[in-house]
């Protein structure tokens, strides 16, 4: 059987620095920020002004229109203010804070065992989207629009996602060691969405404990199997998993609902299991810490709105003698860079590397002209030429990379960037090129839509 | 706490792998075919490395320092020239030669087109071929252990049986990177490393393979077609020379059309062309067609490719076949129609060729005997011929080659002498070849060029009487060349600055009698 995808690369695992390391709930005392725009799609609108009091799962934003989520509450408290504050990527966003009390009072209702024996489809999609689920694996898209395809009859497969091929991020493995009951349950209730499909949960190699857990959950699941899939990034990606599964290529400008399948991260099934079966919206979520500069490694329970200086904190904070040059927020292959620590996570925020050294700093003095070696093609998932996409956007000849090229199929997983021996900035580079060309497109639109009016 | 933390975009993680990496990797492949050829060439090709790869370094050191440059030297790729360059020189080239040549790749094929990733062929090649043409007396000189003697692609294409397992171990000397076992030793770890693109070795070795065996005109037999791939430079060129990175396609179907071109060129020039250094070239035009096969040949994405489309609209894709990219049919033809076309054309002339040299032959033949009616041979002759055919003729004549002989016959059938026709292959310019008329006496009738391309104003004066006609009617079976004052009957005089004219005519006469002394006069008696 069919058990990888065509190119990819094997990024150095270092899981072996926090695997073991159980999950624990990190309760945060200072105070909470959430974040509107956490989510792909409209930021969400506060429902809550300064000085009213909330209560864990308590809904203080609404999702702003069809494609947007509910933001919930983690912690209980005063609204402290409603302002714009420093966010992952460095930009300064609408934020709720919360002065977190540290009773963590519940709102009523929250975490009561619900019979769904016979729960419909719409009430489902309704608690999912009330709830404030949107994918966990790192896009951030809400969950409730993901689960309602045009065409429900045409799903075929429902693929559970706990490949988590990015290097050091070990708590999807944690989670599925702990929780495997519940996240085949949340896969269950999104099975009772689309009657023709199958349940996949499809998880690397590496993970021998996690297998087995889900295996043992899912024996006696007709319609749900656990396939073993071979350690590679990114096998993690949503495009990945689904031509193993299904053994399907897409282009971009197609959702995976259109090749008949759905992805769900692992921890979204379980935030859909925790949502219908216990009543209690998405206000926390995994997360592992891990890195040469941390003292010590952990796979924790974050609440959302939890800054990374007291995550960092929580688990000892630096090693002595050690200088923290590079902070990143998730894996070290899609991840972001922080610029401090002072920030808040979001929903989708699985990871927090803390490094003494960097290695993109090593990687600029050994950069070198390109020799043409073609790795990055050989690695490229999506069969691109990223050699000559480089070539093309350097030379500025935008035709040839959108057309010839499919330049704007990358989905910048950067495994290009990363086998590159001459260590060039490929990825970085066709980031860039694609808002350029998407910017251009938008200004063509307006001027030709100016010209009409 | 302040922190000053480092920004990126992603991705924030790297392999280890780094172009000086690469190339001390490439430089270690080749190792193994370096020691074999110090080993059997002696040290003298140890300098010739030497000097091949420290002039590579220090020019392109040089180039940087003068244009201010980062300092490129220092990421291995002049060293892997460098040895690329002196592996394919032969063990006893004169020492200025690697060191000129190194100069010439680094600074004119590299540097000044850019440097590292920029160059447009392949800098070590085109070095080995501008030595060639510059210097091809020097260059062509093969020898082990002293003795020099023909490579044994020269010997192949000459009709000769070689000696395949020596030209495997590369002990039949040629190159001093000849060991084909060392070199497929280093090839297939650059391959299984993933270094090396399968694609484009296979694909040369392959075309190659094929063309041979199509118009090769011994078919697909296995020793011969083995004998084609150890000589000249096939599999260094296949593994080393083809798979340099910046001088051919990054994609794999372009890699494959690349190889492909690579194999059936070299294949052509092997058989219908002269050079026994064909494949370098055959490489370099390959190396001309990258920039157009990197232009149209781009590879789809997956999801945009037949089968992946097929899939998307819930239909079953087409079988592989139907799949096949229409450029591969369409080089195929080209191979096979090109290759047809050819060896029809060869086929034609060469019957022409051949009855046009006859006729000369012929006509040569009477202008040295004019006594002669008719130009007969005895079985005996015709056999003593055979036995000669392409082997250099006795010991004391350079390189000289008895081609033909006949016994001239007046109209009664009566023998009146015997016409030899003799070259000599130490000529300035390449071979000379002469009919020379024999009396029943031994004495010279007549000479008669019918192969002479010496420099003009020098030694073409060979064609002139007064050089000429000095070998005619001396009663002495052995001439002897001296400068000016010729006295006895057996001495000629040299044309004034051209003495290697005059003494390789003189050696074809010489070969000429003694064939004549050994041969026919006995035969007959």
């Amino acid at each position: 059987m069919k058990i990888t995808f065509r190119g990819g690369v094997h990024p150095k695992e270092q899981k072996e620095l926090s695997r073991e390391k159980e999950l624990r709930i990190l309760n945060a005392t200072g105070e909470m920020v959430f974040v509107m725009a956490q989510h792909i799609g409209r930021p969400a609108k506060p429902i809550v002004k300064r000085g009213d009091p909330v209560l864990v799962g308590q809904r203080i934003a609404e999702a702003d229109g069809f494609v947007s989520a509910n933001i919930i509450s983690s912690c209980s408290g005063k609204v402290k203010a409603i302002e714009k504050r420093r966010t992952i990527s460095g930009a300064m966003l609408e934020c709720i804070v919360i002065d977190n009390d540290g009773q963590y009072t519940m709102a009523e209702g929250i975490g009561e065992k619900q019979d769904i024996s016979g729960i419909t489809k719409e009430e489902i999609l309704a608690k999912v989207k009330d709830a404030g689920i949107v994918g966990l694996g790192g896009a951030g898209f809400p969950t409730s629009v993901k689960l309602a395809p045009k065409n429900p009859a045409g799903i075929k497969y429902v693929i559970a996602n706990g490949a988590d091929c990015e290097p050091y991020l070990t708590c999807n493995d944690q989670l599925m060691r702990k929780e495997p009951e519940a996240i085949v349950e949340g896969l269950e209730i999104t099975l009772k969405l689309f009657e023709n499909a199958e349940g996949v949960i499809c998880i690397e190699e590496n993970k021998p404990e996690a297998i087995a857990a889900m295996q043992k959950a899912a024996s006696g699941h007709a319609k749900i199997r656990v396939m073993a899939l071979k350690t590679k990034y990114p096998q993690g990606g949503e495009r990945s998993l689904i031509q193993v599964v299904a053994g399907v290529d897409f282009p971009t400008s197609k959702l995976p609902a259109d090749v008949g399948c759905i992805v769900d991260n692992v921890g979204t099934l379980y935030a859909i299991q925790r949502a219908v079966v216990y009543n209690e919206p998405l206000f926390s979520h995994v997360m592992t810490v891990s890195g040469d500069a941390v003292k010590e490694t952990a796979n924790l329970i974050v609440r959302d709105g939890t800054s990374f200086r007291e995550i960092m904190e929580a688990c000892g904070g630096l090693k002595e003698g050690v200088t923290l040059k590079k902070a990143l927020c998730g894996g070290p292959m899609m991840g972001l860079t922080l610029s401090s620590l002072d920030i808040p996570i979001h929903k989708t925020t699985n990871g927090l590397l803390l490094w003494s050294e960097d290695p993109v700093e090593k990687a600029e003095l050994q950069m070198t002209a390109c020799l043409h070696c073609g790795r990055c093609t050989t690695v490229c998932p999506q069969g691109l030429m990223p050699q000559m996409m480089a070539e093309a956007a350097e030379k500025g000849d935008m035709e040839r990379y959108e057309t010839k090229l499919y330049g704007l199929e990358c989905i910048v997983c950067g495994s290009c960037t990363y086998i590159c021996p001459a260590k060039r900035p490929l990825t970085q580079t066709f980031k860039r090129t694609k808002a350029e060309i998407l910017a251009a497109k938008r200004a063509a639109q307006a001027a030709k839509s100016a010209a009409k009016g | 706490m302040s922190m000053n933390l480092n920004l990126s975009s992603g991705p924030h993680y790297r392999d280890r792998w780094t172009t000086p990496f690469i190339m001390f990797v490439v430089a270690l492949s080749l190792l193994p075919a370096t020691i074999v050829g110090v080993i059997v060439n002696g040290v003298h090709a140890l300098l010739i490395v030497l000097c091949s790869v420290v002039t590579a370094v220090l020019t392109e050191f040089l180039f940087d320092k003068l244009c201010r440059k980062p300092d490129t030297w220092k990421d291995g790729s002049a060293v892997v020239t460098g040895l690329l360059l002196a592996l394919s020189l032969s063990g006893s080239v004169p020492l200025y030669a690697p060191i000129l040549g190194a100069i010439f790749a680094i600074l004119v094929v590299k540097c000044c087109f850019g440097g590292l990733g920029k160059n447009f062929i392949n800098p070590a090649l085109a070095a080995r071929c501008f030595l060639l043409i510059s210097f091809g007396h020097s260059m062509t000189i093969f020898e082990v252990d002293g003795v020099s003697m023909a490579t044994p692609v020269a010997d192949l294409m000459a009709g000769k049986a070689v000696d395949i397992t020596s030209m495997f171990l590369g002990t039949a000397g040629g190159v001093i990177g000849s060991s084909i076992l060392a070199l497929l030793a280093g090839g297939l770890v650059l391959w299984a490393l993933d270094i090396i693109h399968g694609q484009i070795c296979f694909s040369v070795i392959i075309g190659f393979v094929v063309f041979i065996g199509l118009f090769g005109g011994q078919g697909f037999d296995p020793a011969y077609i083995a004998a084609h791939l150890c000589g000249g430079g096939v599999i260094m060129g296949a593994f080393f020379m083809a798979t340099d990175y910046t001088t051919s396609p990054v994609s794999r179907l372009g890699q494959t059309v690349y190889g492909v071109l690579i194999g059936v060129l070299g294949a052509m020039f092997r058989i219908y062309g002269t050079a026994a250094d064909s494949f370098s070239y055959a490489i370099i035009i390959a190396n001309l067609f990258t920039p157009l096969i990197e232009k149209y040949i781009v590879p789809k994405p997956f999801a945009y490719r037949k089968r992946a489309i097929a899939l998307q609209n819930g239909e079953t894709p087409l079988p592989f076949y139907k799949r096949i990219p229409k450029p591969v049919f369409v080089l195929a033809g080209i191979a096979l129609i090109a290759g047809v076309a050819l060896s029809g054309v060869f086929a034609m002339t060469e019957n022409t060729i051949e009855l046009q040299k006859e006729a000369e032959k012929a006509a040569s033949y009477q202008e040295v005997l004019p006594e002669a009616q008719e130009f007969v041979k005895t079985d005996d002759l015709r056999a003593m011929l055979e036995a000669q055919n392409g082997y250099v003729y006795g010991e004391d004549f350079g390189k000289a080659y008895i081609n033909d002989a006949v016994i001239g016959q007046d109209a009664s059938g009566q023998t009146v002498g015997y016409v030899v026709s003799a070259t000599s292959g130490d000529g300035m310019e390449g071979n000379i070849t002469l009919s020379v008329g024999i009396d029943l006496e031994g004495n010279v009738v007549k000479i008669a060029f019918t192969e002479l391309n010496e420099t003009p104003g020098l030694g073409m004066k060979a064609e002139e009487p007064a050089f000429k006609d000095q070998y005619v009617g001396r009663g002495v079976s052995r001439f002897k060349v001296v400068k000016g004052g010729a006295a006895n009957p057996d001495e000629i005089d040299a044309i004034s600055g051209a003495t290697i004219t005059s003494d390789a005519v003189t050696n074809a006469v010489n070969a000429a009698l003694d064939f004549y002394e050994t041969v026919l006069r006995g035969g007959n008696e």
